[in-house]
């Protein structure tokens, strides 16, 4: 339709104008012959264009002689054709996947990939199209060779636990995240929209690191938005609704099976016989059925425009997301609107300017989630299935607690059951939750900058960009008075509400001198920079007391009294650093290459006496193809080898480690009842003035290859060290200290190999392209201080003390605990299991029992006896993602899985007796013979078969799972030229549909500082969903 | 754009921008909110603030979970550590069957004296300099010394062999400390309060309760010289601080008239107190700061309430009971001992008759014996209700030292016969109204196993009558190593720290 019209108008002008122009006809098509639909054809400086239809034809109208026709096609390259007398053009593109002219972004500047001599992996804006992720982190899990992902929760708005090459420090391992050239912290990337983003690059080797210098120990990742491209406008919007529901539960006792677990251990323990008549409980109640929501909603809107012409390009979008979480739907959901504004223009050949802004509103609620301490999952896992979820039989309703007390009720005034066998932090879900329905988190995030390129000669460019990060947030909550059960009570409500805002900007200043002088090219970086972050503050405050107990009445406007109202505000403090950095690539006909970077970095958290660090790093590599030696074979077809070694420093420890300070709040309280509180002053440690950054130097080594003109290689062999690891320098106690002074002590090592394989080929109308990844990661802590062997984990579970720890020459936070070997059969095995002077090792064990492996051999089972059992950091990550493609149909399938690493299930209370057990207790020892893996159920438990951290609170972690599957249909072009669009596609989208593991608990991935440590995690959600694409 | 005639003014601006951004002085952040240690201790208010640091230990008796009450509770004879079950707080479960060592032994009780040590030697250091008014400036002093010499006397009497301080440590000696001989460690403890007695106050204004007195530091020298077995000198302490027996003291004390009375959470700093530790429940003490120093609730009542306590009939006269983590079940040894003694009801909360009546129902912990210490049990009427967490903002105080404590000792410090001894035991069984028994060490010993049962005193008596092996070898107890505990192993990491014998 608009052809038409266009084609009258033209016709008309035809009429008036004497040039001649030409309508031009013709068809598009690969080297194979195929047709290419929706190739953008653009008449070069105009706004004319046209784009080529399902079978590769297109009609460009209104040319004129000498004008040049731009073709371009992703993933080809693009061909100009300067129009002179022909009508009809047949135009044939080249694929240029993955090829010579791609570029990555290295860190203020790009490069081609070809010459690049650093380790670094990217992901395309193509290879994230039309994937359901709500935050970046998850649009690399996988895709990366050398970087671990694993989800902090399956909550909707989770974050991720981002590991690029190991974990570099016992501190802070965030990678860095530099978005579009402004440093974010690894808190403050979830405003990104991911169908906004252009490309993301990770660096991964010291090479390509240290142009980050005193930031970049834990490896750095770039993200590029998209910013437009020449060519008419394109409207893109992107929509899909769907449901999620849990994966996996739990298999846990039902109300019988309840009953007589509980009888056993009671009267194994000398007690009485608690349900008579078990059988008469029944199924009782199934708690994961209440929190889970089978049936919970998520929907997403987006809408991009995009566009530019030879001056300016821009890039907006605008979008809408929404999902529930699979637990507790009612107090766990997210949503996020974000718009987004990129643009650059050139003002002159001279003078370009460009600018990058996004902003994003979120919406929380949620949940605690991985801790034994209460919560929906820990309170489903434990609660016993005796107790009604609500109680409809009167006689109970009207009896103590239920008459007597504030309690829950339902709609229909029910109270919600209260379990007379559990309690402590335990509690019915549905009146848990309603202590907090309603509340909610919210954050305002606003992300930019602007930035001006001087290109007074040709290829020298001064680049200045300023860049500035606001962020505004706050919660709003109201807890009523309540009666839960007797440990959980609240008899004075209270209206809370905080905000805080945090602001941080960076000023950068760069020189890049590009010249090549026959076969040698040389590209000079010379840059300086300021970066501020951490200006924040915050304020909150509470009202006790209201006089009215519900959210919706509850209001700050009540006149209550001042003793009533509690408030704090906060002052952080800031983190700066200043720079300069350099660097110089140069090869030589594209066969030797070479990078040298030098950064100087200081930061605010340094001491006095080393405020300044040095990072240089060199690398080179060698494009073995590109030799003359080299035989054209359809074999080996790019061969480049690379090496290099660089140093990079970490400055993510706390602030004014180096002062000795003075702290408040020992507190003591004079004077009669009613007395007040003094705050007293005393200082905290002693200083240390030395204090400097962790330095990681890192050796690389690998090669890329092209085989078989379609399948692309990437290896990878590192070994980084990190030295001078920050640590409290455990001085003793009797010095007094209230803290222990920081100080430069221990080191690490990571070391591992990466392969990244890729394939693409057509057959036919068929194409096809696999993508993999695997990594090898090997962790040694190496130093942690004078004759310091260990230092306790960063994870334990209750009573249990730690369950990991890190020593010296072991994998950091390896589990650390008993072995054991066998159940005791008979009392005979128990009197027969001596030391070396005959001895039993075990006096005290009855037959059923764990044996005990007694490790130093000294006779005795004790604390020593404990040993490494495993580590719950992966060995092996890797992913496959296969992309499949026939006339208009196409599917995708994202596989990603690890293995070689152990979770440690802290699931049951050892502090409750009358806790709730997964089905697995019904293979516990009973009798002789009658298993040997499981302990007999006791709750006294004096040879700490439960209470002792061993391998029988492990399992293997390994998993592969089906993240994400996608089948989509393209309608064709003539039905949507009708409309004026250019393309519909509409897909069905499974995520998370399977994952094969022999894991037990909800979901084998568990992130957090240490991970693989599942305390009720929020599993993450199996979901399907219907989605539409379209652009015009 | 002709380039060529902005050349210069463009050089400029971007020198001008670079040179802005460029300056060090971005990396000059201060600490806000906070002090410098060099230049702290200027004024009044400031060593004030001081001082009230080096009093914070003092909670050590009864607050936080590492408490010394419900710890010597636990060893005794009279308790079971209890809890949740054999791993709840592995401290005090292995003190109470005497299997400690020194990874498992809670190494706050031996550092947090000793940031009690190193603060009141800061106020010692840094006083002189202060330019304040000079009475008040002696009477920091002395209560300096004073709390030196309370945190010195925990940690020898604890640990035996431990190094002193009468200084703050100097990093470079961090690690060349060594320990001194109980001996040593006395001598300085009793140097510390002669010197101090003479300046404290002998009575507080109502505002300064807390603070230590005359008396206190009399009756502390006292325990000082009997655990040493420096008996005339202890009992001529103890003579200050007792006056007459059942008479009012010099000092105003006198014992209540009414045994319960001194368990009525109201009735705090009363005149049978000679050093009381002081709770409140202001402090909106949180699971995020819970042990801290900003922490002032008493947890003595959290750990020793009955789990998942239920009154089953609000209309008689049993107290709603608030829940707790149910440490310290009484033994029935006690239980038989006090079951006929006025002071049983305000002593031992029998839960066990209870719920066989069926008033009540509870949820029994780890080794319940059905009896619970009365004298500390939380109720729900003194629940807190504000923010933070209602366990941890109990504000019932507690006592370290009250009046019939220093009768008592000084009847045994008088060798437990004559007139005196006879008289001051006496007095205290005629509070509650029991008739006169002739006096002597067992006596002695037995009164004190009743009136001050679930204080944390009965372990130290035990000790000091060389009882421990006789009443305690049924619950592990080795003679020659468990009359001390270990030092906790961190201590010995890189130090010249000598562990304590069989540990």
């Amino acid at each position: 339709m608009k052809s038409i019209i266009l084609s009258f108008f033209v016709g008309l002008l035809g009429l008036v104008t004497t040039a001649q122009t030409y309508e031009i006809k013709g068809t598009v098509s690969d080297s194979g012959g195929n047709p290419l639909p929706g190739v953008s054809i653009v008449v070069k400086n105009t706004t004319k264009g046209a784009s080529s239809d399902f079978d590769g034809n297109f009609v460009v109208s209104n040319v004129l002689e000498g004008e040049t026709l731009l073709f371009t096609y992703i993933g080809f390259t693009p061909k100009e054709i300067i129009i002179n007398n022909s009508n009809n053009i047949d135009v044939v593109l080249i694929e240029d996947t993955q090829g010579l002219d791609e570029v990555v972004v290295i860190g203020y500047g790009t490069q081609k990939k070809s010459v690049v001599t650093g380790a670094i992996s990217s992901v395309k804006a193509e290879d994230l199209e039309g994937l359901p992720v709500e935050r970046i982190e998850q649009a690399l899990q996988g895709r990366v060779s050398g970087v671990v992902i694993a989800a902090d929760a399956g909550q909707p708005g989770s974050s991720s636990t981002v590991r690029v090459r190991g974990i570099t420090t016992l501190g802070n391992n965030n990678p860095l995240w530099v978005i579009d050239g402004v440093v974010i912290d690894a808190g403050g990337i979830g405003y990104l929209n991911q169908s906004d983003i252009a490309s993301i690059e990770v660096l991964k080797d010291a090479a390509s690191l240290a142009i980050y210098g005193a930031r970049a120990a834990a490896g750095v990742i770039l993200v590029t938005t998209k910013k437009g491209k020449q060519g008419k406008i394109s409207v893109n919007y992107n929509g899909f609704v769907g449901i999620s529901s849990a994966s996996k539960k739990l298999s846990l006792l039902n109300g019988a099976e309840y009953g007589a677990v509980l009888n056993e251990a009671s009267v194994a323990d000398g007690g009485p016989i608690l349900f008579s008549d078990v059988s008469a409980l029944g199924v009782g109640t199934n708690w994961q059925d209440v929190i889970f929501n089978d049936s919970a909603m998520r929907t997403s809107h987006e809408v991009s425009v995009s566009g530019g012409n030879e001056v300016s390009t821009f890039f907006a979008s605008f979008g809408l997301s929404d999902q529930e979480g699979i637990v507790m739907s009612e107090v766990s959901q997210f949503n996020k609107k974000n718009i987004r504004l990129n643009s650059t223009h050139k003002l002159s050949d001279v003078f370009k300017i460009g600018q990058t802004l996004g902003y994003a509103h979120k919406r929380s609620m949620g949940i605690g989630t991985n801790s034994e301490y209460g919560g929906p999952l820990s309170s489903a896992i434990n609660l016993d299935p005796l107790t009604p979820v609500v109680v409809t039989d009167p006689v109970v309703a009207n009896n103590a607690p239920y008459s007597t007390q504030n309690v829950f009720r339902d709609a229909n005034g029910n109270p919600y059951g209260i379990s007379n066998w559990v309690g402590q932090e335990m509690t019915n879900p549905l009146g848990d939750i309603q202590r907090s329905i309603g509340n909610y988190g919210w954050s305002d995030d606003l992300v930019g900058n602007a930035y001006i390129e001087v290109t007074p000669i040709e290829g020298l460019v001064f680049k200045s960009s300023v860049s500035g990060k606001l962020s505004y947030w706050g919660d709003e909550g109201f807890t009523p008075e309540y009666y839960l059960q007797a440990t959980s009570v609240n008899s004075q409500n209270r209206l809370s509400r905080s905000r805080s805002k945090g602001f941080g900007w960076n000023l950068e200043n760069t020189v890049i001198y590009n010249k090549t002088v026959k076969l040698h090219d040389f590209s000079l970086l010379l840059g300086q920079g300021v970066y501020v972050d951490d200006i924040s503050s915050g304020i909150d405050m509470t009202y006790f007391d209201l006089p009215v107990n519900n959210r919706n009445e509850a209001s700050f406007n009540f006149p209550v009294t001042d003793d009533q109202k509690i408030g704090g505000t906060w002052t952080g403090t800031e983190h700066t650093v200043t720079s300069l950095f350099s660097r110089l690539s140069y090869n030589y006909d594209e066969k030797y290459l070479f990078t040298g970077i030098v950064r100087r970095d200081g930061s605010s958290r340094f001491g006095a006496n080393n405020k300044f660090g040095i990072f240089p790093s060199f690398s080179a590599g060698w494009n073995v193809t590109n030799e003359d030696f080299w035989p054209e074979n359809d074999i080996v077809n790019k061969l480049k080898v690379r090496g290099g070694y660089g140093v990079t420093g970490n400055d993510a420890i706390g602030n004014f480690g180096y002062l000795a300070l003075v702290g408040g709040g020992r507190n003591y309280t004079f004077g009669s009842d009613g007395g007040i509180i003094y705050t007293g002053y005393s200082p905290n440690a002693p200083d240390n003035p030395d204090l400097k950054w962790e330095e990681t130097s890192q050796t690389n080594i690998g090669f890329e290859a092209r085989l078989f003109n379609n399948l692309n290689m990437t290896f990878d062999y590192f070994t980084k060290e990190t030295t001078g690891i920050l640590q409290p320098v455990e001085i003793p106690g009797y010095s007094g200290a209230s803290g222990f002074p920081l100080g430069n002590v221990a080191d690490m090592k990571n070391t591992g190999l990466e392969l990244e394989l890729g394939y693409n080929n057509q057959f036919g109308e068929f194409n096809f392209s696999a993508n993999g990844n695997v990594s090898y990661l090997k962790n040694e802590v190496t130093f942690l201080g004078n004759g310091k062997e260990f230092i306790s984990g960063g994870a334990g579970f209750q009573s249990m003390g730690e369950v990991t720890r890190i020593q010296v020459g072991e994998s950091i936070n390896s589990f650390y605990g008993y072995r054991t070997n066998g159940v005791f059969q008979n009392m005979n095995e128990v009197n027969s299991y001596v030391n070396a002077s005959g001895t039993p090792i075990q006096p005290d064990a009855v037959p059923g029992d764990f044996k005990w492996v007694d490790n130093d051999g000294d006779g005795s089972i004790t604390e020593d006896d404990r040993m490494f059992l495993g580590t719950p950091i992966p060995k092996f990550t890797f992913g496959l993602t296969l992309n499949l493609s026939y006339k208009a149909f196409d599917f995708m399938m994202f596989t990603q899985g690890v293995a070689g690493n152990k979770i440690f299930q802290g699931l049951r209370r050892l502090d409750v007796a009358n806790a709730n057990y997964q089905t697995s207790i019904l293979n516990r020892w009973t009798g002789e013979g009658t298993t040997n893996s499981h302990p007999r159920l006791t709750n006294i438990d004096a040879n700490g078969n439960y209470g002792k951290f061993s391998d029988f609170y492990l399992e293997k972690g390994d998993f592969i799972r089906f993240k994400t599957v996608q089948f989509g249909f393209t309608l064709p072009s003539d039905i949507m030229s009708k409309i004026g669009a250019q393309k519909l596609r509409i897909y069905v989208t499974g995520e998370n549909l399977f994952t094969l593991t022999n894991y037990t608990g909800f979901d084998p991935e568990i992130g957090g500082n240490v991970m693989g440590i599942d305390k009720g995690f929020y599993p993450q959600a199996r979901s399907f969903m219907f989605g539409l694409n379209l652009q015009f | 754009m002709n380039i060529k005639k902005y050349k210069f003014p463009l050089l400029a601006i971007a020198v001008l921008v670079t040179v802005l951004s460029c300056s060090e002085d971005y990396l000059e952040v201060e600490p806000k909110g906070t002090f410098l240690t060099e230049n702290y201790y200027s004024n009044q208010d400031e060593a004030f603030a001081g001082l009230v640091a080096a009093y914070d230990f003092l909670r050590k008796n009864s607050g936080g979970f590492e408490n010394m009450v419900t710890m010597m509770n636990a060893g005794s004879d009279d308790f079971y550590a209890g809890g949740g079950n054999s791993t709840d707080g592995i401290g005090i479960q292995n003190f109470s069957n005497y299997a400690l060592n020194a990874i498992e032994m809670p190494a706050s009780f031996w550092t947090d004296h000793y940031r009690g040590v190193y603060r009141s030697n800061l106020m010692i250091l840094k006083l002189p300099d202060v330019p304040m008014d000079d009475a008040l400036k002696t009477r920091y002093m002395a209560e300096s010394k004073a709390l030196r010499a309370y945190y010195h006397y925990n940690l020898v009497k604890m640990f035996k062999n431990i190094p002193l301080f009468t200084e703050p440590l100097n990093p470079s000696e961090m690690y060349n400390v060594v320990q001194a001989t109980p001996e040593e460690s006395y001598a300085l403890i009793e140097s510390d309060l002669i010197e101090a007695i003479p300046v404290l106050p002998s009575t507080l204004s109502s505002s300064e309760y807390g603070r230590l007195t005359k008396g206190a530091a009399q009756a502390i020298l006292g325990k000082v010289y009997l655990e040493q077995g420096k008996n005339s000198l202890a009992a001529t302490q103890f003579a200050e601080v007792n006056g007459t027996p059942g008479q009012t003291n010099q000092y105003g004390n006198a014992l209540l008239e009414n045994f319960n009375d001194l368990w009525d959470i109201d009735n705090k700093f009363n005149s049978e107190s000679i050093l009381e530790i002081s709770h409140t429940n202001e402090s909106f003490a949180g699971w995020g700061n819970a042990y801290n120093d900003d922490a002032e609730g008493n947890m003595i009542s959290t750990m020793v309430g009955p789990r998942g306590f239920v009154d089953l009939d609000e209309n008689d006269n049993v107290p709603a009971y608030s829940s707790g983590w149910s440490f310290n079940p009484l033994l029935p040894e006690l239980y038989e001992l006090m079951k006929d003694d006025p002071r049983f009801e305000a002593t031992i909360l029998d839960c066990k008759a209870l719920e066989e009546q069926g008033k009540i129902s509870y949820v029994k912990g780890y080794l319940d014996t059905g009896y619970f210490l009365n004298k500390y049990a939380p109720t729900v009427a003194e629940e807190h209700s504000g923010a933070g967490d209602m366990w941890l903002n109990h504000r019932q105080n507690s006592y370290a030292i009250r009046l019939a404590d220093t009768y008592l000792l000084e009847a045994e410090a008088l060798g437990g016969s004559g007139a005196r001894a006879q008289e001051l035991l006496d007095a205290v069984r005629d509070r509650v109204g029991l008739p006169s028994i002739p006096v002597s060490m067992d006596a002695i010993l037995a009164e004190r196993r009743i009136e001050l049962a679930g204080e944390g005193h009965r372990w130290f008596d035990l000790r000091r009558n060389g009882l421990l092996a006789t009443n305690l070898s049924n619950r592990g107890f080795i003679s020659g190593t468990h009359e001390v505990f270990p030092i906790p192993y961190k201590e010995l990491e890189n130090t010249k720290i000598v562990q304590n014998p069989n540990y």
